[in-house]
């Protein structure tokens, strides 16, 4: 049974202020940081205060994710009006009184979206803790050879791995700050490997981190031998070591969005090119971990050829249909994740609806003018109704950019580089 | 109602657990992978089929026995496997496939929090059998292929209940010789029960090939495991049996579920014991065709491994799952092994030739289009 506490409460701007005076104190008493526990207290207020009448009681918990505290808000009520939480519909935002919930999601580092039984929904914000600035801590210079299997490494090991590269800035994001990292993987957010030498220091890490449902996303290696050493055997150990701990669980493959150039290449396919934005274009990478036994993928005609040809280079098995459009008429709305250190957003369908490619088309516009410079969507196939998103997406400048394998719904990658 | 919190009802392990979910039938998986027939090599099933006596019975059953239930623990069968293997009926469990006599076993001598040992490269079923049931599977490496005796050994502590070696090994076809399961049971020494899972033993010629019947004679704490789905022929009626020692086949009997066997399995597999001409004729079809499989790997410049059972395994320069996708849009499914931890390979069973003739045109096919 979960302890986390929590609270229901009408919706509508009259508890808002209980609201948030709740989440406050509770995340003070579960040692949140000032700044921290004002954030949260905000979005609770906001997503109260927007929240349709006919919404009833909205649920506020709060849990400790370690590095991050969660407000999930829950919205019990079926058929739910919610157009209230898509940033784009509050026009001219900055100055409109109920700034509500394009404030809420603007407030949080990331905002998920979960289904909840009956027609509900949950929504998830998370604001990460601050960690102070970790002082440089150089590696060592006689480091390696790697020796033996790459290890689930210990919490000393792995917090060492991190320093070392990002005093060297190798690995990319997810190798900074090696509290942070620490409490992602005790909070089941992030898992690694680490190759070590024979003195049982580490060589190199590989991380993986959830993406979506059945997918993770893999980044690095880091390797920290130098060039001509063996590192190529290092990023081969860590990568086998990465599979052997993968396999016969929920997850069906791996992506890797950003690929590092240490990243060994066989084995995985190229599912499309992400635009930078300096006009070239880099690879998505993908790797099963299942046998694929075909599905169903739901295309609208706008975006017919690309997936069709995709489909087929990626030779998956596929019944390609046209989903109806969706029964609800009006409503529609997208959730977004917001990078703000890289400039990136990432749409993702929250509830469709007849104007669905309006709304799209609206975040775009929205993200566009704070000057978001990569604008990303990412439309699940095995969905109907997600669909009804694309038109949308593409009349406003974003297109197809990477097909993501999933025998229960494809994930279709698409971007737009400012 | 007032909410239903599901949740609060399923123990952790088994809401951390994914479901299996099979491959759909044949015209699903044609239709998604546009293609008019496929060729299943992915299932170690046996060509030649169930042997005659066995094709004769299911021909002359009469449809009205459906409405009855079977014998409820196969008495005949029992006593016709306890006469071939010189062991007393009562030795003898059978079960809905030997699957199913895996969850009796675990059922019967695992409890959340204890643990079984077996290998990380093997049969899928112990690891994921224990995961749900609140039990952590110890997947101890291979060893060239093969299951690592020493190793196994040192994976054990006061919580194991259960070793199960796979031998022939599913996937790598490596297998233990008499005296190596011998001086193994000496080393575990009453400390955990063993598992012989002999799915495929029907299938090794060589005669230092374990007699685990007479094994069970020195060593109580061994169960061997056999099925009628290889060599037999009869996978889809769903029937495997085990046997072990008196009292821990007693043991077993409290986990296991009567009337799981259907009459039909049952008759068909009693029809079968012990059909040596057919035995003979399964062998030599192996032995040609795994002939044919080294000749394409060779050709093909594929390492190549897998001397016992109804399938090989093939290295491949490219991603097996992949190569899976591909394949089946010619019309023929392999095994991707990146699940069973080899990535890279592809397991194909031994089946029959047109299959076989298909399965090597649509793999130079594949690894000509890289
Ligand atoms: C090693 C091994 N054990 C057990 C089984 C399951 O056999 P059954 O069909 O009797 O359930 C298989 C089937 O592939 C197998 O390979």
């Amino acid at each position: 049974m979960s302890l986390d506490p929590r609270a229901q409460l009408p919706a509508g701007p009259r508890h808002a202020g209980i609201g948030a005076g709740f989440i406050r104190d509770c995340a003070l008493a579960g040692g949140a940081e000032e700044r921290l526990a004002n954030r949260l207290a905000l979005i609770a207020e906001e997503v109260l205060g927007a929240a349709p009448a006919n919404a009833g009681l909205v649920g506020l918990t709060l849990s400790d994710r370690r590095h991050a505290m969660r407000l999930s808000v829950d919205f019990t009520a079926a058929d739910l009006d919610l157009a209230g939480l898509d940033q784009s519909r509050r026009g001219d935002a900055e100055d409109a009184e109920e700034i509500g919930l394009y404030l809420a999601a603007r407030l949080a580092d990331r905002l998920t979206t979960e289904p909840l039984d009956r027609g509900g929904l949950r929504l998830g914000f998370d604001v990460g803790r601050a960690y102070p600035p970790q002082a440089a801590a150089t590696a060592p210079e006689a480091l390696g050879p790697i020796s033996g299997a790459a290890v689930d490494p210990d919490d000393a090991t792995l917090a060492l791995l991190v320093q070392w590269a990002e005093a060297a800035e190798l690995g990319g994001p997810a190798f900074r700050l090696a509290p942070r990292v620490l409490d992602q993987r005790a909070q089941g957010d992030l898992f690694a490997r680490v190759a070590l030498d024979a003195r049982k220091r580490p060589v190199g890490g590989l991380f993986w981190q959830p993406f979506g449902r059945r997918l993770m996303e893999l980044s690095g290696p880091a390797l920290l031998l130098p060039d001509g050493a063996d590192r190529a055997a290092v990023a081969e150990a860590l990568l086998e070591a990465a599979l052997a701990g993968l396999v016969r669980k929920k997850i069906q493959g791996l992506v890797v969005l950003e690929p590092s150039p240490d990243m060994p290449r066989q084995g995985f396919e190229t599912v499309g090119q992400l635009p930078a934005a300096d006009g070239t274009t880099w690879p998505v990478l993908f790797r099963a971990l299942e046998e694929d036994p075909g599905g169903i993928s739901w295309v609208p005609p706008v975006l017919a050829d690309w997936v069709t040809a995709a489909t087929r280079r990626l030779a998956l098995g596929r019944d390609i249909e046209e989903p109806a459009r969706p029964k609800r008429a009006t409503g529609a709305a997208m959730a977004a994740e917001t990078d703000r250190a890289r400039g990136r957003v990432t749409l993702r369908s929250l509830i469709a609806a007849g104007d669905a490619a309006a709304v799209a088309a609206g975040n775009v516009a929205l993200f566009r003018d704070q000057g978001f410079s990569e604008i990303r969507a990412i439309l699940d196939l095995g969905k109907p109704d997600q669909a009804a998103f694309a038109e949308g997406l593409v009349k406003a400048g974003l297109s197809p950019a990477a097909l993501i394998p999933d025998a229960a719904g494809d994930l279709l990658l698409l971007a737009a580089a400012e | 109602m007032t909410e239903f919190a599901l949740d609060r009802l399923v123990p952790a392990h088994v809401r951390a657990f994914e479901a299996y979910v099979p491959s759909p039938p044949d015209d699903v998986l044609c239709r998604r992978f546009g293609v008019p027939h496929l060729h299943r090599l992915n299932n170690n099933e046996n060509p030649i089929g169930p042997p005659e006596a066995a094709r004769a019975m299911m021909a002359a059953w009469k449809p009205e026995q459906a409405a009855l239930y079977p014998q409820g623990d196969g008495w005949h069968l029992r006593r016709a496997l306890g006469r071939r293997f010189d062991i007393d009926p009562e030795q003898v469990i059978l079960g809905n496939g030997a699957n199913e006599v895996i969850a009796f076993v675990i059922k019967a001598f695992c409890e959340p929090g204890d643990n079984i040992v077996t290998a990380d490269r093997t049969f899928a079923v112990y690891e994921w059998l224990a995961s749900f049931s609140g039990v952590e599977p110890r997947l101890v490496p291979l060893r060239d292929y093969a299951f690592d005796a020493e190793a196994m050994l040192d994976a054990i502590d006061d919580r194991t209940r259960v070793l199960f070696v796979c031998n022939p090994n599913n996937p790598t076809g490596t297998w233990w010789r008499h005296d190596e399961l011998d001086r193994f049971m000496e080393a575990v020494d009453g400390r955990a029960i063993v598992v012989a899972d002999e799915a495929y033993a029907e299938f090794a010629e060589d005669p230092a090939f374990p007699d685990s019947f007479a094994l069970m004679q020195r060593h109580p704490n061994l169960i061997v495991f056999r099925t009628f789905s290889k060599m037999w022929g009869l996978a889809g009626l769903r029937i495997g049996w085990m046997a072990a020692s008196p009292d821990v086949a007693a043991t077993v009997k409290k986990t296991s579920i009567s009337y799981s066997v259907n009459i039909l399995a049952m008759e068909a597999a009693r029809a079968t014991v012990w059909d040596e001409a057919h035995v003979q004729a399964t062998r030599a079809h192996m032995r040609g065709s795994r002939a044919a499989v080294a000749a394409l790997a060779q050709k093909l410049g594929l390492t190549m491994i897998g001397d016992v059972g109804n399938f090989v395994m093939l290295k491949l320069p490219m991603s097996d799952t992949v190569a899976h996708r591909r394949l089946m849009g010619r019309g023929v499914m392999a095994r991707a092994m990146t699940s069973f931890r080899y990535p890279g390979w592809l397991r194909v069973s031994l089946g029959p030739a047109d299959a076989m003739a298909a399965f090597a045109g649509a793999l130079e096919e594949v690894l000509a289009e890289g």
